[in-house]
C-alpha cells in the first residue's frame, strides 16, 4: 500500500519536474534570445511579439503553424521509435528526401486512379521508401556491428545529392527556374482542412500517429519488446525475442515515418517535390524526440512548439531585421538547458543537497558536544508500538 | 585507363594531401577526446564554427593570421561548453553533440545574415586566405617538391602532427592517463589521477583542432563562408577516427582515403559524370569503408 503511494508521488514528481524543466529551460532560451536580439539592434519586445502573431495571431496563422508542425511531428515519430527501440537513426532527413521523391513520382507519373487509391498509394510508397532507404543501414550494424550513427548522417547528404540530381535531370519539369519535378496530379492531392492556407489533412494522420504509437509502444506486445530490446539487449535476448530483426525493423518503421512526412510535404503542400525540400526537419526531429523524453505523446506538443517557433521565425523577419535562424538557436539551446537539467531540476537538486547539508551540519554538531543524540529518535521505539 | 592514370599522378596525391587536412585535423582532435572516453559527434559543428570565426576574423582584420587566431579561439569556446555540459554537468554526450551540430548550422547563418548581410554564401576580397609556403631547401619542381612542398602551414602542422600524437599517446605520462581516463577512470582515481580535469584537457584540445579544421576548410580553398559548408566532413573525420581506434598513423590512413574519394569526385565531374553523383563518391566510399572494416573486425572476434 506504502509501496503503491510512494511509487505513484515519484511519478508525478518526475513528470512534474520533466514539464517543469521544459518550460524553465523555454523561459531561458527567451531571456538569451532576447540578448540576442538586443545585440543585433532590435527591441526584443516587438520581434517577440510579432513572433508569437505571425504565428498564433489569427486563425490562419495558427492554421500556418499547424501545417509547419506536421513534417515536424512525423520526423520527431521517426526519431522516437528508433531511440526507443536501441537505434541510432540520425538519416530522417535523408528518409524524408527519399520518400518525398517517391511520393511526388507517384503523384506525377501513375495516372487514371481515383483518388481514394491514388492518395494512399502515394503515402504508401512515400513510407516505404523511407523504410527502404533505412533499415538496411541497421541491417549492418546487426550483422557487423557498423557504426549506424555515422552511416545514417552520411546517408542523407547521399539522398539530397540523388534527389537533387533526379528532379534537375530526368524529372525536371520544363523550363523550372530551378530543380522541381512536374505537378503532381490533383487525384493525389491531401484534402485540405481551411479554405485558405497549407493545412491539410496529414496534419491529422501526424496527430493520430502520435497516439497510435503510443498505443502500439505502451500496451502491445511489440511495443514491450522494442522497448525492452532498447533497454535491455541482453535481456530481451535471454529471454528470447530476437534482437536483430527488432531493431532493424525499428530502423525501417523509423524510416518510415520520415517518408511519410516527405510525402505529407509533396502532396499536402507543395504539390510537387522542389529540390533542398527540407529545411533540416529530419535534424529537428532529434531535438523534437529528445524533448519529448522518447514518448510518442509527447512528440505531438514538442513538434507544435518548433512549428510555432519555425513559422513565427518568419514572422519576427518580416517585421523586424532579426533572421529567421534564431529559431534554430533557440531550439538547440533549449535542449542544452533540458538534457543538462539546468533550470528548475537543478535548483530542487541543489535544494535538496542544501538540507541534505544542513541536517548532516546539525547531526555533526550533536557529536561536537560530545553526547551521541541518534538523530531519528523514533527509530528506537519502532517495534514496540 | 583513366583511373590508373588518375592514381599515378603525382598532383593527385598532392590534391589528397590539400583536401585531407581538415579532415586529418579534425580526427586527430576527436582522438583526445575518443581515448578520454567521450564519443564526440560534435566535430562537425566545431568545425563550422571554426570555419565562420576564421572568415569574420580573416575579412576585419584583413590578415589570415587573424583569422587563424579566430578558428582557434571559437574552436575552444565551443570546446569548452562541450567539457562543461559533458564533463562538469555529465549530460549525455550524444545529445550535446547532436545541439551542438544543429547550434552550429543556426547560429552561423543567423551571424552571417546578421554581419554580413548575406543568406547563402560570403564571399569578399577582404577575406585573406592562408599563404603557401615553400619548404626551404627542397626546390618546388622536385617529386618531394611537388608533392609536398608549397602548401600551407596548416597542413605541414597536420602531418607533424601524426607522429607527435602518436608519441604523445602512446609513449608519454599524459597519454597514460589520457587513455586510462577512457579505459580505466576507477583505477586513475585510485592512483591519484584526476580524470575531470583530463577530460576539460581534451574536449578543449579537441575544439582548438577542429577550429583549425573549420579554418583550413574557410581559408585554405576558396576563402569563403558558405551555409553548412563542412557538409559531413566532420562525420567523415568521425569515422576514420572509429575505424582508426583512436590510433594517430591509423586515422592519417583514414583521411588520406576519404581525401583521394574526393579528389576522386573532382576528376569524375571532369570526365562527364553528373557532378551530384560525382560529390556522392566520399560519403559512399567512407560508408562502404565502414561496412568493410567493422565485417573484418567481427569476423577476426569470432575467429
Amino acid at each position: 500500500m506504502n509501496w503503491f503511494n510512494t511509487n505513484l508521488r515519484d511519478i508525478l514528481v518526475g513528470r512534474m519536474n520533466r514539464f517543469g524543466q521544459i518550460i524553465s529551460a523555454i523561459i531561458l532560451a527567451i531571456i538569451i534570445g532576447a540578448l540576442i536580439i538586443y545585440i543585433n539592434g532590435d527591441d526584443p519586445l516587438v520581434a517577440y511579439q510579432a513572433l508569437i502573431i505571425s504565428s498564433l495571431g489569427s486563425s490562419a496563422a495558427i492554421a500556418s503553424t499547424l501545417s509547419k508542425s506536421t513534417p515536424l511531428i512525423l520526423t520527431g515519430l521517426c526519431a522516437t521509435i528508433a531511440f526507443r527501440s536501441g537505434v541510432i537513426n540520425i538519416g530522417g532527413e535523408g528518409q524524408l528526401y527519399m520518400g518525398a521523391i517517391a511520393g511526388a513520382i507517384v503523384g506525377v507519373y501513375i495516372t487514371g486512379l481515383p483518388a481514394i487509391i491514388h492518395l494512399p498509394l502515394a503515402l504508401i510508397v512515400g513510407a516505404l521508401a523511407g523504410f527502404i532507404w533505412a533499415a538496411p543501414f541497421e541491417w549492418f550494424k546487426v550483422k557487423y556491428g557498423t557504426d549506424e550513427l555515422v552511416t545514417t548522417t552520411l546517408a542523407n547528404y547521399i539522398a539530397i545529392l540523388f534527389t537533387t540530381y533526379l528532379v534537375t535531370n530526368p524529372l525536371l519539369k520544363p523550363g523550372a527556374p530551378l530543380g522541381m519535378t512536374r505537378n503532381i496530379l490533383p487525384s493525389a492531392y491531401l484534402p485540405k482542412l481551411v479554405s485558405h492556407g497549407q493545412l491539410n489533412v496529414g496534419f491529422l494522420i501526424a496527430v493520430s500517429l502520435c497516439v497510435i504509437l503510443w498505443f502500439v509502444f505502451f500496451r502491445t506486445t511489440l511495443g514491450y519488446e522494442l522497448r525492452m530490446v532498447g533497454s535491455n539487449p541482453r535481456f530481451s535476448r535471454y529471454i528470447g525475442i530476437s534482437v536483430g530483426f527488432r531493431q532493424i525493423l525499428a530502423m525501417g518503421l523509423s524510416g518510415a515515418l520520415a517518408g511519410l512526412g516527405g510525402a505529407i510535404v509533396v502532396l499536402g503542400i507543395q504539390h510537387r517535390f522542389i529540390q533542398n525540400l527540407s529545411p533540416g526537419w529530419g535534424f529537428d526531429g532529434i531535438l523534437i524526440a529528445l524533448l519529448a523524453g522518447l514518448n510518442p505523446l509527447g512528440v505531438l506538443p514538442m513538434g507544435l512548439l518548433f512549428g510555432i517557433l519555425k513559422s513565427g521565425g518568419l514572422g519576427m523577419e518580416a517585421a523586424t531585421n532579426v533572421p529567421s535562424e534564431l529559431s534554430e538557436v533557440l531550439q538547440s539551446i533549449i535542449i542544452f538547458f533540458v538534457a543538462a537539467e539546468i533550470g528548475v531540476t537543478m535548483f530542487f537538486r541543489w535544494r535538496n543537497n542544501q538540507k541534505v547539508q544542513v541536517e548532516e551540519s546539525l547531526k555533526m554538531g550533536t557529536l561536537d558536544e560530545g553526547v551521541f543524540v541518534p538523530s531519528d529518535q523514533s527509530s528506537f521505539s519502532d517495534g514496540e508500538e | 585507363m583513366e583511373f590508373i592514370e588518375f592514381l599515378t599522378e603525382l598532383t593527385t596525391y598532392r590534391a589528397v594531401l590539400r583536401i585531407m587536412t581538415p579532415l586529418l585535423l579534425a580526427a586527430l582532435g576527436g582522438a583526445f577526446t575518443y581515448h578520454a572516453g567521450i564519443l564526440n559527434i560534435a566535430l562537425e559543428g566545431q568545425m563550422l564554427f571554426g570555419a565562420f570565426a576564421a572568415v569574420t576574423a580573416s575579412y576585419y582584420f584583413g590578415n589570415a593570421i587573424a583569422g587563424v587566431i579566430g578558428g582557434i579561439l571559437a574552436g575552444l569556446l565551443i570546446g569548452l561548453i562541450f567539457g562543461l555540459f559533458v564533463v562538469r554537468f555529465k549530460t549525455d554526450e550524444f545529445i550535446v553533440g547532436i545541439a551542438i551540430n544543429i547550434l552550429a548550422v543556426g547560429a552561423t547563418t543567423f551571424a552571417m545574415r546578421a554581419l554580413f548581410g548575406v543568406k547563402a554564401s560570403f564571399s569578399d576580397p577582404g577575406i585573406k586566405p592562408l599563404i603557401k609556403i615553400p619548404i626551404p631547401g627542397i626546390p618546388s619542381d622536385s617529386f618531394l617538391g611537388i608533392l609536398i612542398g608549397n602548401h600551407t602551414l596548416l597542413t605541414y602542422i597536420s602531418l607533424l602532427l601524426v607522429p607527435l600524437l602518436f608519441i604523445l599517446f602512446y609513449y608519454t605520462r599524459f597519454g597514460m592517463h589520457l587513455r586510462a581516463t577512457g579505459e580505466h577512470p576507477e583505477a586513475l582515481e585510485t592512483a591519484g589521477g584526476n580524470t575531470s580535469l583530463i577530460q576539460w584537457i581534451a574536449s578543449a584540445i579537441n575544439g582548438v583542432m577542429c577550429g583549425l579544421a573549420g579554418t583550413y576548410l574557410a581559408l585554405g580553398y576558396l576563402s569563403q563562408f558558405v551555409k553548412n559548408m563542412t557538409a559531413g566532413r566532420g562525420f567523415i573525420a568521425l569515422a576514420a577516427l572509429l575505424f582508426g581506434a583512436g590510433n594517430p598513423f591509423k586515422i592519417f590512413i583514414g583521411t588520406f582515403v576519404f581525401g583521394l574519394a574526393d579528389s576522386l569526385s573532382i576528376r569524375f565531374q571532369s570526365l562527364g559524370v553528373p557532378p551530384y553523383f560525382a560529390l556522392m563518391v566520399p560519403y559512399i566510399v567512407t560508408i562502404i569503408a565502414l561496412i568493410f572494416v567493422s565485417a573484418r573486425q567481427k569476423k577476426r572476434y569470432t575467429m
